[in-house]
């Protein structure tokens, strides 16, 4: 098994707020690793607690309950820190520093040298795409630009393990695909990263591991490949009908329309050999075939209705 | 410690690009200035008058800025929410709010430089110069500056803007009233006595920055004929440094157990 990076071992928070010291609790539990080189996916609906844990992994937010390990050093240790780069959520900068200038001083955080600076700075303002922003005061970015800066400032310290919370958010796909690719061209580099998210493709299509955490407690945590069942749930079968119309339907199979000409959903049990043998020899022809397997929605879902049908 | 400077520095170019105190540094200029006009008026005092208006000029503009910078320096970095890109970075929090007062003192000493320069010109154009008292009265009212900004930064760690900057002023007015207030417990019953003593013992003795026309020691000192020796300027300086490095470290034992929501 790889080495383990980052370790949450039943963190909990709980919030005291207004006059009357209202008790909020934002995790209840949360405990989970992320491995070296991995992609970790931290799932959740909005107001799970994703962003609390990371402010607890990041030291922003002191925990009520359980430690936090990152890079083997209790948080908010200063030399785990030196390692890691950290996005927060809907990144805000000082707006009135250029892209260079707000490089530089996260360069010097990290104690890097002036000359070094400014070489990293320029490898990755070119890497995020913004050459030819910066010289622009950051507030007249565009929410994908901040977003692009707030990676390249995660990445000055050359760190091991990034932090991405909810770096997808507000970015419209070209800005996602981008953000994606960045991610894998970072594991690729063997570095580590954890980002939390509730849009469910981006996970699927980057994610090695996942956690998923529902009001404030982690229900699932593994790879996507273990966590999604393997069995067939059903198959889609679209076409368009010939002269003879349809055979029989299957029981259990559900017909709808759409542009192209028919969706035929068969149960999983249903005999798709046959099917389409009836359907062909009626003079249907078959545009596609589709075995569809759970996917992370449905496991998302059916552990949201599990949760809240335990919390019932 | 190029962490701190980062920090520091950033904060100085932050006030640097800000609009609003360059206005306030105007006002400041502007009233240094009308002392040509004012000294007008009187007969043969235009060089006092000067002193006198650019010397008050510098102290309640350097405290309004101090106030008003200062309460909103940590308080901007929550409400903007920059803090939580800054302080995952391999950085105690200590250093942040260290940084960010020496970015403040760094602005500050900028300008009351630049208010100090207007008053030499203004001084040198009425055929005086700015000599060793005036210096020396700076200096003390730059210490003051430093003492009421800690003062700002140590409520900012825990209130809002508003109640840190009405404590803050609050402390500047007792502070620089408490021979007065002192004066006034004399008269008074043994309770309003003991609940003022306490009040000026808490609070910082401003008025030590602020001595032209006091009596130190026996004699009456004043930035006009003779002000404060060496010895004077030490103990009152090493005084508000003090002061204001506790506070500061008041203000940083706050901030580090703040948990940034």
């Amino acid at each position: 098994m790889s080495e383990v990076v980052l370790r949450a071992d039943d963190l909990a928070k709980t919030f005291r707020l207004g006059f009357f010291r209202k008790r909020i609790e934002a995790v209840k539990q949360a405990s989970f690793e992320v491995r070296r080189g991995e992609i970790f996916g931290y799932l959740g609906p909005n107001g799970s607690g994703k962003t609390t844990t990371l402010k607890m992994l990041m030291g922003l937010v002191f925990p009520s309950r359980g430690r936090a390990e990152v890079l083997g050093q209790p948080v908010p240790d200063r030399q785990a820190k030196r390692r890691l780069g950290y996005l927060p959520e809907s990144p805000y900068f000082y707006d009135y520093l250029t892209p260079e200038e707000f490089l530089d001083l996260v360069g010097a955080l990290f104690d890097v040298k002036r000359a070094e600076r400014r070489i990293r700075a320029d490898r990755l303002i070119e890497r995020v795409g913004l050459s030819s922003a910066r010289g622009r005061p950051l507030r007249k970015f565009s929410k994908g630009m901040l977003q692009r800066i707030g990676i390249a400032q995660a990445l000055m310290g050359e760190p091991e393990l990034v932090v991405l919370d909810e770096p997808m958010t507000g970015l419209d796909p070209i800005g996602r695909k981008e953000i994606r690719d960045l991610m894998l061209d970072l594991k690729r580099e063997g570095r580590t990263v954890l980002y939390s998210t509730h849009i469910l493709p981006d996970v699927e299509m980057t994610c090695d591991r996942v956690a998923m955490i529902f009001a404030g407690r982690i229900r699932s945590v593994g790879p996507l490949s273990e966590l999604l069942t393997a069995r067939l749930l059903s198959t889609e079968v679209c076409l368009r009908p010939g002269a003879a119309g349809l055979p029989e339907l299957p029981a259990g199979a559900r017909k709808s329309e759409n542009p192209d000409g028919l969706v035929i959903d068969l149960p999983a049990d249903a005999d798709v050999d046959a099917f389409l043998r009836a359907v062909l020899a009626a003079g249907a022809r078959v545009h596609s075939l589709t075995p569809r397997r759970e996917s992370l929605e449905d496991l998302f879902v059916r552990e949201a209705t599990s949760h809240n049908q335990g919390a019932a | 410690m190029r962490r701190i400077q980062a920090i520091a520095w950033n904060t100085f170019r932050e006030a640097v690009r800000n609009k609003i105190l360059y206005s306030l540094l105007f006002f400041a200029v502007l009233i240094i200035l009308s002392a040509l006009a004012m000294g007008n008026l009187t007969l043969h005092e235009e060089i006092r008058m000067t002193r006198d208006i650019g010397l008050f000029g510098i102290d309640a503009f350097g405290v309004i800025i101090a106030i008003f910078v200062g309460v909103n320096l940590l308080y901007k970095e929550l409400d903007l929410k920059t803090v939580y890109t800054i302080l995952p970075k391999p950085l105690h929090r200590w250093e942040f709010v260290l940084g960010k007062w020496l970015g403040m003192l760094l602005t500050l000493a900028v300008q009351m430089g630049v208010m100090g320069l207007v008053l030499g010109v203004t001084l040198w154009l009425q055929g005086a110069h700015f000599d060793t008292p005036m210096v020396k009265a700076v200096w003390l009212l730059f210490v003051n500056v430093m003492l009421v900004t800690s003062i700002a930064v140590f409520f900012s760690a825990f209130s809002s803007p508003f109640l840190s900057g009405f404590f803050a002023l609050g402390c500047f007015m007792v502070g620089r009233s408490v021979p007065d207030i002192r004066a006034l417990a004399a008269k008074l019953g043994p309770l309003a006595k003991t609940v003022l003593e306490t009040g000026c013992t808490l609070v910082p003795n401003m008025h030590l920055f602020y001595p032209s026309g006091a009596i130190v020691g026996a004699e009456e000192v004043s930035v006009h004929r003779d002000f404060v020796g060496a010895s004077y300027l030490l103990t009152t300086s090493t005084y508000g440094v003090s002061y204001s490095l506790i506070v500061l470290i008041l203000a940083m034992l706050i901030f580090r157990k703040r948990d940034f929501v």
